[in-house]
């Protein structure tokens, strides 16, 4: 365990270890065992575990297997339904329209400014200074962010009376 | 982009991780995604007990920004930004002419320029550095202008 910086004996008085072990895992960008898990969440190993299997079993994360031991990595299902909970609570049909146009219309911006397609074909761009092209990185890496997240929205408007048909009442 | 690896996935996923621990942390009175509903960053006010009430008087807030790598081994690029009605400081993660490596602190009082200095972080795990910066931002603001 890991917990001799302020922040995080901080983190382990204020929540509990399956908190973090949930935290860390679905957060991780590639998978990792439940060793490395355990030492950025500031928790046993055994414990890491535990939770990392408990979560499995609840589709929150998925595991495989590595060189022979087990790594686990969030599972992009369950992110993206949580993604299209929080969209489906905080906006009606009009206000995910919205949404998805304010979206698409930064993505055109970025198409026209830079006169590329693409994110990755934006980060490949050559420029004549260091600056120009870190403004091309940080502007690739907005629209990735920003087409992922229309992605979720599209698919929220798309399907919006299959996600909010209300459960309690149907027959 | 390389085969099963979309950035734009697994920088979402980090706000999103960001944020539930912002909003978990005792100094902060909310975190938000912004602009809104988009998350390309989390912005929270700070207040609460474990900052003193000149500071807070001061409309605290942290920006967080998080960029995952263009692929699996890519380093992520990201910036935990404090800035009050006094000036502004934050630890950063990213290529900057200023330092050597991609850890930095930078800090500006009353307008001037920004002074930076290199910082390590000992982990770029994102829900764990929320706590390991808010820590750094307490113990900064302790000497920091009314």
């Amino acid at each position: 365990m890991t917990e001799g910086q302020p922040g995080v004996s901080r983190w382990v008085e204020e929540t509990t270890a399956f908190d973090r072990v949930q935290s860390v895992a679905t957060a991780l960008s590639t998978p990792a065992s439940a060793a490395e898990v355990a030492t950025e969440a500031a928790v046993a190993e055994n414990t890491a575990r535990a939770h990392l299997d408990r979560l499995v079993e609840m589709n929150v994360l998925r595991s495989t297997d590595r060189d022979g031991s087990t790594v686990y990595a969030p599972d992009p299902l369950h992110t993206r339904v949580q993604t299209l909970r929080d969209l489906l609570s905080a906006h009606d049909h009009d206000g995910l329209l919205a949404l998805q146009a304010q979206l698409r219309e930064r993505v055109e911006g970025w198409r026209e400014e830079f006169g590329v397609d693409d994110p990755s074909t934006l980060r490949a761009t050559a420029t004549d200074t260091a600056a120009e092209t870190r403004r091309r990185r940080e502007a690739a890496a907005e629209w990735e962010t920003t087409a992922h997240r229309l992605s979720v929205v599209t698919e929220a408007v798309e399907n919006y009376e299959t996600y909010t048909r209300d459960p309690v009442s149907a027959r | 982009m390389t085969s099963g690896w979309d950035a734009g996935v697994v920088s979402h996923r980090a706000l999103r991780g960001i944020r539930r621990e912002l909003d978990r942390h005792p100094a902060v009175v909310t975190a938000e995604g912004f602009p809104a509903t988009l998350h390309s960053e989390v912005v929270a006010e700070l207040s609460a007990s474990t900052l003193d009430a000149a500071v807070t008087a001061t409309e605290p807030t942290l920006t967080v920004r998080w960029f995952a790598g263009e692929c699996p081994a890519a380093p992520p690029e990201f910036s935990f930004h404090y800035s009050d009605r006094h000036g502004d400081f934050g630890w950063h993660y990213a290529p900057n002419s200023h330092v050597d490596g991609r850890g930095h602190y930078q800090e500006r009082l009353d307008g001037g320029s920004y002074t930076y200095t290199s910082h390590e972080f000992d982990s770029t795990e994102p829900t764990r550095v929320v706590w390991i910066v808010l820590s750094l931002v307490e113990d900064r603001l302790a000497t920091w202008p009314d």
